[in-house]
């Protein structure tokens, strides 16, 4: 009896050791070590960095940029209800290095240029009976074209930046302490990047679900926009021919078209952010931000307002077809089905109309590049060539054919030409994010004065960039602030 | 087939337990046979009756208690002489023969009794035995009238700060012993219920809105015996990588041999909010919005939003809080039998609990199981069964509603002129109708927990016992969750439902020797033993928009026309331990404890699994010595106790240690596909934070302990903190997950016991003070602060520090030029609020002049509590305050914007206009930038009676007839009185977050209960 309760208590005592493993293994997550095995996962992972041109709340190409860059502009401020301080300093230019909005834009950008940095490592890394040869080369490709792009925006928000080219995977001093390259440098690696994404295949050849991918296409609109940032006027025309000769582009018929949700990735649009709102995913809360407040059903947040002293709804001409695309004066309540006029105009381009009341939802993609812009690269990068000559004067006239505004004057000098040019970029860009660079593209005594001459009386010369954030400086030694910014 | 063994084991034991219930169920009760004995029970040294006292017949089961004038009688079967055993509380135990009835007995008062056992970490010890700080909760305390265990924890016990996180019904608690030290990982103390160790955490299932259930929640606090509070290295570091937050030991009811008692406890009750807020009512309000229109857009004239005319007619306008508020119901049913025989004793317990909150359509219902059930089958074995199963249901105030509440503009109304709800107030800041929102938002949690440990154990030979326990906790939770689309938040996506599910099972064994032996003067008791515990969560949740109808809540997610994305989670711990301690006394004057635990769990990096955890303790018992006893004879107990130890904690989340990936997903071709990115840099290294601590006090009991004083110093110092170090953000990450830096807690602990009167009129008090103070050491290398929020994180000062600025009255009119630079405004104006200038640079901003402005550590804490009796009359009260901390009105910042889209406190009566230059509130300003300031630093200090038990025990003899052999009828109070200059809604307030201690932002409010019940015993 004795032994056998003896037995029974010791099997008890240790009959249990190791009923469980020490070692965690997610059930819910994968680890790295699990990843970069095989055609799919590469492709998903790249599909992971698309996603980082907004990741979530707000991100980079889902207004952080209207926020955080095109407030400081003279045709945009915040709205009555963007009540954040940061988001009205950057209004008033007031901002300074500790500014949390301008803290996302070097944030994001980075989280998704080691993104990139990853999937170009690493999926050079698969062997090579897991992936097809080609699509390896091309979602490689895909990746340094998003990378060109986040650090073509970063060198212009902020000059100088650390140029990082490899995955982080420790934390070593040479992995986290890295300080800035020159302007230069990072020029130079943006254009080697888009060149290999030249030979990304042409949007046509994409299937249809696929479209949306970067293509050969978009690195050379972008990449012609890198040069014409860098003034290298010649280049910027040539690549800006090579799109209009060689990829299949077009205006559409319409400018409406540009923002119709049926009409995503169409003809005209060489590279977006994709939205879809209703679907689970994410809708463009751009046109939720800029849709107005007090009009019943609307519910809009009017955080992203006209900066009316800029004057830039007065420029357009009342037959321009694409001022109703671009502004709304006035609409009518889905509760009471009255119309309402607005204290001033509002941005209208996102505004989706199959989610009134629900702007947050809208499903309009946001154009990154599109052929109308790169018509406008070949103008002034022709203008300032070979002055106004047909070449250039046919440029634009396509734009503002379409717009149904008639010819460009034919006695334009090429400084009128060039002014020109840069109204017509504001007119057919309106929201979409270029405002700020075509201000700082021509240098601070052209930027400041447009933004004293809209009653931005902040405006200095510092403005052409935006300062590195306090935080970076405080956590890299290697890192210094932007020479304009020292002492502000 | 590991798994099975455990299930095999686990069968054995249910198949003992079941096997001997079948052999004791079919015991018949003695009979009792008509004859009697009569008698009264004395104090010995006043001569006084004494109430409550326990007789029993030596042998017999059968026992009675004394009534309150100290009169017993017995009905018996048994004849003359009779030997009685006699045993009161705080009374040395009788045995005595009788020969006649009636017959007067006398009981003499203890001289110590410190003989009592308290439990321990795995195993009991007698409280003058201990090396260690631990406190037992005054057993008085345990009867509060609240909806979870750790509530009663609040002022009972020194060192152990308890604050309320939200007055939502079943809504939660922060505990903090000896003071919080963690900054990124977990700060509450680990709760040990019945052997089975349980970290109260709330999972999320990614459904619902608003303050999710306090999971301690669906546990009886009736149900509770005794709690313990193990708060030094001594104590707690057996229970190693877990202990480092101190250790709250449960321990729930038990039968004890003897008659059968059954006994029901029902009360009802009422609360209402503390306090509500003066807001303006409407016409203040619409001159105010009239004024900030105007200082925008001058040129529109002073009447933008109304007329005088129309102002004139407003009236009061809403009352968002007299609509929201209410006076809750709660209910409370506890039914119970308990018994036993020498060889088995059990307790049953059944619960009903539903309380309805102070906010309308807000309640927590409880309805719960016991079954405890110990047994004796053969000599050497002794078996045990502690189950409860309990399902809660709740419905949850949706987040924001407390601050909607409060800013909701007084013009704005419930309902439009058809009757129907206002969707949302008219201005451009947007905020829905709260009322709606309450009322029509289903925002519910339902949960089931089973949880329970059985035990064997078994005495090999004298003095040695293997004990295996096994342990289980199973809790299942679903969140429900609908909008309908007639309220402003469902109006968008036309209904949105959601369902979540949580499921979370965690599994216990542990084994465990105990030798005990004593030889000559020395005592020796040792344990080892292995433990494991293994736990996992599964989530899932669903959802769906775009109903045709919203009759169907969200039983019908395929009936919505767009889906919502669903998603599922799923994660595991596991921790492996052993663990090794001896206590050793010489002469019951030397004693040395030592123990160590080693830990091994799954949470840290590959190279950083395994941790020890050792403590020493060491003390004398003075009076022991026979010079002592002679040199001071009023003194009968005297110890001086010291420990030091390491331990440890482990609350970091899971999977913290991987490079692990994360879903994220695009469009191509208007379709989703899915993405895959990275979330951290891996760190193999990732290991617990560890705690050394260091402990040294005395017990000492004066006059036949009528007083009993208690004092510990400690030190704490916790080093390798988690802490999510940043990192610059050119590695494409934020932070990595590190051990680094150190905090430390150092503080005096104070308990004072004393019997005030102890005769016919019974007096005791309980009084303890703490004074905590806690110090961040180092925070990284090199970096000596960061900002988080409106706190910062400062090597050299305390955690729950505010960091913000400091106001500096309000510009005049003429001041502009000179003083406007420190308005932080671009064209500043009369009327604009002015801020110091802390960096000296000639100008305000609001980044760059900031410093620390207060603090949320107290300077002290105390609890005071009363237990009185005079003739079958009880009461008890507990006084408990705060003293010294600050806290951060959130809520006043909101109240204090004067914008005219929502309202604000009455304080905007004196805001600066043309006629009233007031220096202490600025004018009226449509769009404010929000800055924090020193204005909303609050004095925190409270004191109030927090609660208040006033009992009476109907004498037996008008009970007997009915059978009932006690009856006690109470009313019983919660937060009755508060003495406080806090201007918020109640003191006792906090965020749950470790670095915004004391932020009171849209906080559920506490509430003041009054109950009335009855206790009655068969």
């Amino acid at each position: 009896m004795k032994i056998t309760y003896l037995l029974f208590a010791g099997t008890l005592l240790f009959g249990f050791v190791s009923c469980s493993k020490l070692d965690e293994k997610p059930e819910s997550l994968l680890v790295s070590e699990q990843f970069y095995l095989n055609e799919n996962q590469a492709i998903s992972a790249v599909n992971g960095t698309y996603r980082k041109l907004y990741e979530s709340g707000q991100s980079i190409y889902n207004s952080l940029f209207q926020i955080g860059v095109e407030m400081a502009t003279d045709d945009y401020e915040a709205g009555p209800r963007a009540r954040n301080a940061h988001v009205r300093a950057i209004s008033n230019l007031t901002h300074d290095a500790s500014n949390d909005r301008m803290e996302q834009l070097w944030k994001q950008s980075y989280d998704a240029i080691n993104a990139s940095n990853q999937n170009i490592e690493y999926i050079g890394l698969i062997a090579p009976e897991k992936i097809n040869e080609t699509i390896r080369q091309r979602l490689i490709n895909e990746a340094k074209f998003l990378r060109a792009l986040h650090y073509f925006n970063l060198v212009r928000w902020f000059g100088p930046v650390p140029l990082v080219l490899k995955p982080v995977t420790s934390l070593s001093p040479e992995d986290l302490y890295v300080a800035k390259a020159s302007e230069n440098e990072v020029y130079s690696q943006i254009i080697a990047d888009l060149k290999d994404a030249e030979n990304l295949p042409n949007y046509k050849s994409y299937g249809d679900n696929d479209k949306g991918r970067a293509s050969s296409g978009a690195a050379k609109s972008i990449l012609a926009k890198v040069y014409l940032t860098q003034q290298d006027w010649s280049n910027a025309k040539l690549k800006a021919q090579d799109v209009i000769d060689k990829e299949g582009y077009d205006l559409f018929p319409e400018f409406t078209d540009v923002f119709h949700i049926d009409k995503k990735n169409g003809i005209e649009h060489i590279f977006s952010a994709q939205f879809k709102g209703n679907s689970g995913y994410q809708g463009n809360s751009l046109a939720s931000r800029s849709a107005p407040a007090d009009i019943p059903g609307i519910n809009g947040d009017y955080a992203d307002a006209w900066h009316a002293e800029g004057g830039l709804y007065g420029t357009f001409a009342i037959q321009d077809k694409r001022l109703k695309t671009t502004f709304t004066t006035g609409m009518i309540s889905p509760v009471d089905g009255k119309y309402y006029a607005l204290a001033k105009p509002q941005f209208n381009k996102y505004y989706d109309e199959s989610v009134v009341g629900n702007q947050s939802q809208s499903s309009k993609n946001l154009p990154i590049i599109r052929y109308a812009e790169v018509l406008l690269i070949l103008a002034e990068a022709e203008n300032e060539l070979n002055g106004p000559t047909s070449l250039a004067q046919a440029s634009i006239n396509k734009v503002r054919a379409r717009a149904a505004i008639g010819d460009i004057g034919k006695d334009l000098n090429k400084n009128d030409f060039r002014e020109a040019v840069f109204e017509e970029r504001r007119k057919e860009l309106t929201f979409e994010y270029q405002r700020w660079f075509d201000l700082v593209r021509r240098g601070a005594t052209y930027y400041v004065a447009k933004l004293k001459a809209a009653g931005k009386t902040n405006a200095a010369p510092r403005h052409l960039h935006f300062p590195t954030p306090q935080r970076e400086l405080n956590l890299n030694p290697n890192l210094k602030q932007h020479p304009d910014w020292i002492n502000n | 087939m590991k798994k099975l063994g455990v299930l095999r084991y686990s069968l054995y034991i249910f198949f003992f337990l079941y096997s001997v219930n079948k052999l004791y169920a079919q015991e018949d009760p003695k009979p009792i046979i008509n004859a009697s004995l009569i008698g009264t029970i004395i104090d010995a040294s006043n001569k006084e009756p004494i109430a409550g006292v326990t007789v029993q017949l030596e042998a017999v089961t059968h026992s009675v208690k004394t009534d309150g004038h100290g009169r017993f009688q017995f009905v018996t079967g048994q004849k003359l002489p009779f030997t009685l055993i006699i045993s009161f509380v705080g009374y040395e135990k009788k045995r005595i023969v009788v020969n006649t009835s009636p017959v007067v007995i006398e009981l003499s008062p203890t001289t110590e009794n410190i003989d009592e056992v308290v439990v321990v970490g795995y195993g009991t010890q007698k409280r003058r035995d201990l090396t260690g700080s631990v406190a037992s909760l005054n057993e008085s305390l345990l009867k509060q009238n609240v909806s979870s265990l750790d509530q009663t924890l609040k002022g009972g016990i020194s060192g152990v700060q308890v604050t309320q996180t939200s007055g939502q019904p079943g809504g939660g608690v922060s505990i903090r012993i000896r003071g919080g030290a963690s900054i990124q990982g977990g700060n509450e103390p680990l709760y040990v219920i019945d052997g089975f160790p349980i970290y109260n955490q709330t999972e999320s299932t990614g459904v619902g809105s608003g303050t999710p259930v306090n999971p301690l929640a669906s546990i009886n606090p009736s149900d509770v015996e005794s709690i313990e509070v193990l708060k030094d290295a001594a104590a707690t570091a057996i229970y190693g990588s877990r202990g480092a937050n101190g250790v709250i030991l449960v321990t729930t009811k038990k039968g004890k041999a003897g008659r059968v008692q059954l006994n029901y406890d029902g009360s009802i009750g009422k609360q209402q909010v503390l306090k509500k807020i003066a807001v303006l009512n409407a016409p203040n309000f619409a001159i105010m919005r009239n004024e900030a229109l105007y200082d925008a857009y001058p040129n529109l004239g002073k009447f933008q939003y109304l007329t005088q005319d129309k102002i004139d007619q407003l009236g009061a306008g809403t009352n968002w809080q007299e609509e929201a508020f209410q006076t809750g119901k709660i209910t409370n049913h506890q039914l119970s039998v308990s018994g036993g025989a020498e060889q088995i004793q059990y307790f049953i317990g059944a619960n009903y609990f539903d309380q309805e909150g102070i906010i309308k359509n807000t309640d927590f219902k409880r309805l719960g199981f016991r079954s405890n059930i110990n047994a004796n089958p053969f000599k050497r074995l002794n078996v045990g069964a502690n189950f409860s199963i309990n399902r809660t249901t709740s419905q949850i105030a949706p987040s924001g509603i407390v601050n909607a509440l409060l800013i909701m503009p007084p013009t704005a109304t419930i309902y439009d002129a058809d009757g129907a709800y206002t969707l949302r107030n008219p201005f451009e800041n947007i905020f829905a109708n709260p009322i709606a929102t309450l009322q029509e938002t289903t925002n519910t949690s339902n949960a089931l927990r089973i949880s329970g440990t059985s035990f064997a154990q078994y005495d090999i030979i004298k003095g040695l016992q293997a004990k295996v326990l096994l342990g289980v906790d199973l809790n299942n939770r679903k969140d429900k969750f609908y909008l309908p689309s007639y309220i402003y938040e469902g109006s968008g996506n036309n209904g949105k439902a959601n369902l979540g599910n949580l499921d979370t099972y965690s599994w216990l064994n542990e084994n465990t020797l105990n030798y005990t032996t004593s030889f000559q003067k020395h005592h020796v008791n040792a344990l080892i033993g292995f433990t494991q515990q293994e736990a996992k969560n599964e989530i899932f949740n669903a959802g769906a928009e775009n109903f045709v109808t919203d009759d169907l809540l969200y039983n019908s997610l395929q009936s919505g026309a767009t889906l919502v994305r669903p998603n599922s989670d799923a994660y595991s711990w596991v921790l492996h331990s052993y663990l090794a301690r001896v206590n050793y006394n010489y002469a019951n004057k030397y004693y040395l404890s030592a123990s160590i635990r080693r830990d091994g769990s799954s949470r840290f990096g590959s190279d950083n699994k395994w941790g020890n955890f050792p403590s020493l303790a060491l003390s004398w018992r003075v009076s022991n010595e026979s010079f002592f006893k002679e040199a001071f004879p009023a003194v009968n107990d005297l110890k001086i106790r010291t420990s030091f130890g390491t331990t440890g904690n482990q609350e970091i989340g899971q999977y913290q240690s991987l490079s692990t990936l994360y879903n994220l997903n695009y469009l191509f071709g208007n379709k989703i596909v899915t993405g895959f990115a990275s979330h951290r840099i891996a760190n193999k290294n990732l290991g617990w934070e560890t705690t050394y601590q260091y402990d040294g006090g005395f017990d000492i009991a004066l006059f036949n302990s009528r007083l009993q004083f208690t004092l510990d110093y400690y030190y704490k110092k916790t080093t390798d903190l988690l802490l999510n170090v940043e990192i610059p953000w050119t590695s494409g990450y934020a932070s990595s997950l590190q051990n680094f830096g150190s905090v430390s807690n150092k503080g005096f602990e104070l308990g004072l016991k004393t019997k005030n009167l102890n005769g016919h009129f019974v007096w005791n008090t309980d009084l303890n003070f703490s004074f905590n103070r806690n110090k961040v050491l180092t925070i990284g290398t090199g970096a000596q602060s960061y900002i988080s929020g409106n706190y910062i994180i400062k090597v050299g000062e305390p955690l729950g520090t505010f960091y913000g600025t400091k106001t500096d009255g309000i510009l005049q009119k003429g001041e502009e030029s000179i003083k406007g630079v420190f308005t932080g405004n671009a064209v500043p104006k009369a009327g604009d609020r002015l801020y110091k200038d802390i960096d000296g640079d000639g100008k305000f901003t609001t980044a760059n002049d900031r410093t620390s402005i207060g603090n949320a550590q107290p300077d002290f804490i105390f609890g005071l509590t009363n237990t009185l009796s005079y003739s079958g009359f009880d009461l008890t009260f507990l006084l408990q305050g705060t003293i010294g901390n600050e806290l951060l009105n959130i809520n006043r910042q909101n109240l204090e914007m004067f914008t005219g889209q929502q309202n604000a406190s009455t304080d905007a009566l004196d805001r600066w206009t043309e006629t009233n230059p007031s220096q202490s509130y600025p004018r009226a300003k449509l769009d404010p930038a929000p800055i924090f300031s020193n204005q909303f630093v609050e004095n925190g200090s409270f004191v109030r009676l927090k609660s208040l038990q006033l009992g009476y025990t109907i004498p037996k003899q008008l009970l007997t007839a009915a059978g009932i052999s006690n009856l006690n009828v109470y009313l019983s109070g919660q937060n009755l009185l508060t003495w406080s200059k806090y201007k918020g809604f109640d003191p006792e307030v906090t965020s749950g977050s470790n670095i915004q201690i004391g932020t009171d932002s849209g906080v559920y409010p506490a509430s003041r209960s009054l109950t009335v019940g009855l206790s009655l015993t068969f």
